[in-house]
């Protein structure tokens, strides 16, 4: 039996229109396999560094740059930050990989925990670089927002702190909070994954069910939003060159209590056939998820084709990307950076073949390294790797 | 009689276009080294990238306006930067954003602008995108777009007529008109309309739509600010700055022009085409409250006119945005008596209907409020009553009092 392909796909913009290049339009674009495929993304806004099966690559426009002894990555425009096993590093971009902006070494022996996290604290791609946590926190996963953060703790609850005056943080105000702080309202409810976008956030429950908070400026929360209302409707009242100048015509507003700018506490979301929500991850301002019947929804801003309906307009309400089920293509995990969607995909089987559950992305690394080494995992998941090369 | 509003003007042929770039090229710096980019601070790497290839498009037609291909990729640019920056400047509270990533908004706006014209499309989008960058930018190039704006605005006394005209046409009111008074006086009693309306004098069509005002609330004599016509500088700091003692000074306004001069047909002349912030809903207090960026026109249609809802064109410092309308005011000599030099005098608009509030509140500067027409009631509580004022407790709102006042009346 064929071992089931994978391949990441990417919608949205482009890293050569990031560098003022003519870009190729907003996809869907293959991401080159590389040796040994690609097994996880961290996409920044001009780049995204990718692991292959011979460790890290910066892939930039029309450039690629691998970095060798490296297991993980944190990027951002002004820093990257590259976790090794025994140190973690930032460098400011543009200064090359010479002299680290920061450096930690990580002691040994303890539990792995995916980037941002670090132990007893976490990583941010910009300074201060490192931040302690309370270690009553217990964080499992960990997700940054433009002015936020969120923790995922052992049993499922949620706390969040930072910027919070567009209700991202969920505590039902507009108030900031300088310390990890419990999403109260989620209390009851045990989440198994979290996502921070730009002003938003979004968290699955263990039973599959979706819930999204903060600011629905573009649609990304999934719930009525005025601005787009009005361009639906100023696109209906036929083309006006000069709409500036066109008195305003009777349109029929539905009431302002209608639409919703800002959700502070956070809201159940439920897709179109109500499925069960694997994944989640949000950008600067959209929001992707995918269902366990490998099915990708996405809504909020879509200008750059992030959404990856093929256009470039924003939504606020979830749709499915069909290029998916034209071509067959069984998502499996979805990883958003600020304009854009990554999204891994298993390719339609041989004709004797069932589809392998997406169960192969497991916890557990033991069942990673007993697999068939042309069956590559899906990312992102927990893998502790022996790394014996040393850090550049 | 008017004409209803009219389709899409039709896109500008190239002899306009071509008279058009020039004026507009001649606002830029000669070559393309003498257009620094020079920002106040530092902003990400990836911008410097962006702006120096929009730079390069400009510029690579030698003056001419760019070619199709040219145009689109600049057009592209300049959402590119403006969205990038957008996302900063929206990263915090609005008074730590750098200036620098401000300055990048606002070559977004520059160059998005200069797309537009240079593939002549109607020019008012590249209006609306000057004023997005006179809104939320810094200056960049001796404030480029105050004077790309002024170019552009020009261009559209055709296409203004007839949206003032068609928006003299829509609110022709339906059924019988009872008689009724404009809160607003017309500044040419019944006659003719201003010259940007073609219609029949907009004084008779827009007065049937307008209710009647309330009246205005009693004041008791023991509550009434005293009244002080043109006193001397001096009288005035000793008796009521350094005393922190509201008063009301007549006469200093009698010879303003825009006692003379405004009017809503005046500021549709002047800059009905112009995008102002505007705040939506009765109170910036209440949780329907919103603000929404909306042309003059459509402004005063929808809110001063027609009054549907309550719409105010609130605290926006529109007299640095649209200089034209500064040339009708006067900075009072009494503002000299303020802490720190002139710099530091903000000069804030207020223009609604009737039934605007603003909450209690306390401002950080001390004000005068310059009435120019309409009326405004005012209660004012002495700084030492504070806590029995029930400020609220968030940081958003901590200048505003929980109260509600009611008037009688």
């Amino acid at each position: 039996m064929a071992a089931p392909r994978r391949a990441w796909l990417v919608f949205g913009f482009s890293t050569e229109e990031a560098a003022g290049e003519p870009g190729p339009g907003p996809g869907p674009r293959r991401l080159e396999p590389g040796p040994g495929g690609i097994r996880r993304v961290w996409p920044a806004w001009s780049y995204v560094v990718v692991e292959t099966g011979a460790g890290l690559e910066v892939q930039s426009a029309g450039q690629r740059r691998r970095l060798r002894g490296w297991s993980e990555a944190l990027p951002s425009e002004t820093h990257l930050v590259l976790r090794g096993a025994t140190v973690a590093r930032a460098w400011r971009r543009g200064a090359g990989l010479g002299a680290p902006a920061w450096s930690r070494a990580l002691p040994r022996g303890l539990p792995w925990q995916p980037l941002p996290l670090l132990p007893g604290g976490f990583a941010t791609p910009r300074p201060p670089f490192y931040t302690t946590l309370p270690a009553g926190l217990r964080a499992r996963r960990l997700a940054l927002g433009n002015e936020h953060v969120l923790v995922l703790g052992a049993n499922g609850e949620l706390h969040a702190w930072g910027g919070g005056r567009h209700g991202q943080l969920g505590h039902g105000t507009l108030e900031s909070e300088a310390q990890p702080r419990l999403v109260e309202a989620l209390a009851g409810v045990p989440m198994r994954a979290v996502a921070a976008g730009g002003w938003h956030s979004a968290s699955v429950s263990e039973a599959g069910d979706l819930y999204v908070w903060g600011w629905n400026e573009s649609g990304q929360l999934a719930l009525p939003c005025k601005a787009l209302a009005e361009e639906r409707a100023q696109g209906e009242n036929a083309g006006a060159g000069t709409a500036a100048l066109t008195p305003h015509r009777e349109q029929p507003v539905a009431e302002a209590a209608a639409f919703i700018s800002i959700q502070a506490l956070p809201a159940l979301l439920d897709l179109p056939q109500e499925p069960e929500v694997s994944e989640v991850s949000c950008g600067s301002r959209h929001t992707a998820a995918v269902t366990r019947g490998g099915e990708l929804y996405t809504w909020g801003w879509g200008k750059y084709g992030q959404l990856g309906h093929g256009d470039t307009t924003s939504s606020d309400q979830p749709q499915r990307v069909e290029h998916l089920v034209a071509e067959g293509l069984w998502a499996e995990a979805v990883v958003c950076g600020p304009w854009t969607t990554y999204v891994c995909v298993q390719e339609p089987p041989g004709p004797q073949c069932v589809p392998s559950p997406p169960a192969a992305c497991s916890e557990d690394p033991a069942a990673a390294r007993t697999s068939p080494s042309p069956t590559l995992p899906s990312a992102p998941q927990d893998r502790t790797r022996t790394d014996s090369a040393a850090p550049d | 009689m008017a004409a209803p509003a009219e389709a899409a003007a039709p896109a500008a042929a190239p002899a306009v276009s071509g008279a058009l770039w020039a004026e507009v090229w001649a606002l830029l710096p000669g070559t393309e080294e003498e257009l620094t980019l020079a920002l106040s601070g530092e902003v990400d790497d990836c911008v410097q990238p962006l702006l120096r290839r929009a730079r390069g498009l400009l510029y690579g037609a030698a003056g001419r306006p760019c070619g199709e291909e040219a145009a689109a990729a600049l057009r592209r640019l300049g959402d590119i930067l403006r969205d990038y920056s957008w996302e900063k400047l929206n990263a915090g509270p609005w008074r730590e954003i750098s200036k620098a990533w401000r300055q990048v908004y606002t070559y977004g706006c520059l160059f998005g602008a200069l797309a537009e014209v240079a593939a002549g499309r109607p020019v008012a989008p590249a209006v609306r995108l000057c004023d997005m960058g006179l809104l939320m930018g810094a200056s960049v190039l001796d404030n480029v777009l105050a004077r790309l704006v002024r170019v552009l605005q020009r261009q559209l006394p055709r296409e203004q007529r007839r949206g003032a005209a068609a928006l003299a046409a829509e609110v022709r009111p339906e059924g019988p008109d009872p008689p009724r008074r404009p809160p607003l006086p017309s500044p040419r009693g019944g006659g003719s309309a201003g010259p940007a309306l073609a219609a029949a004098g907009p004084t008779t069509v827009l007065q049937s739509v307008w209710t009647e005002p309330r009246p205005a609330p009693a004041v008791r004599p023991e509550d009434a600010l005293p009244r002080l016509r043109c006193p001397s500088l001096e009288h005035f700091r000793d008796n009521y700055l350094i005393p922190q003692k509201p008063v009301v000074l007549e006469g200093i306004m009698d010879h303003w022009p825009c006692m003379k001069k405004w009017s809503v047909d005046y500021f549709c002349q002047i800059a009905g085409c112009r995008t102002v912030p505007v705040e939506l809903g009765t109170r910036y207090t209440d949780e329907e409250w919103s603000q929404k960026l909306m042309t003059v026109s459509d402004f005063i249609s929808q809110y001063i006119v027609n009054e549907k809802s309550v719409g105010y064109l609130a605290q926006h410092q529109l007299f640095d945005q649209i200089p034209e309308l500064k040339e009708d005011i006067n900075i009072p000599d009494y503002c000299c008596l303020g802490e720190g030099d002139e710099d530091h005098i903000t000069i804030n608009a207020w223009f609604g209907p009737q039934g605007t509030i603003s909450p209690l509140h306390q401002d950080p500067q001390q004000n005068f409020l310059a009435q120019v027409f309409g009326r405004k009631y005012i209660r004012l509580y002495s700084p030492q009553d504070s806590e029995n004022l029930y400020p609220h407790e968030s940081q958003i709102l901590h200048n505003t009092s929980q109260l509600f006042c009611f008037f009688i009346g």
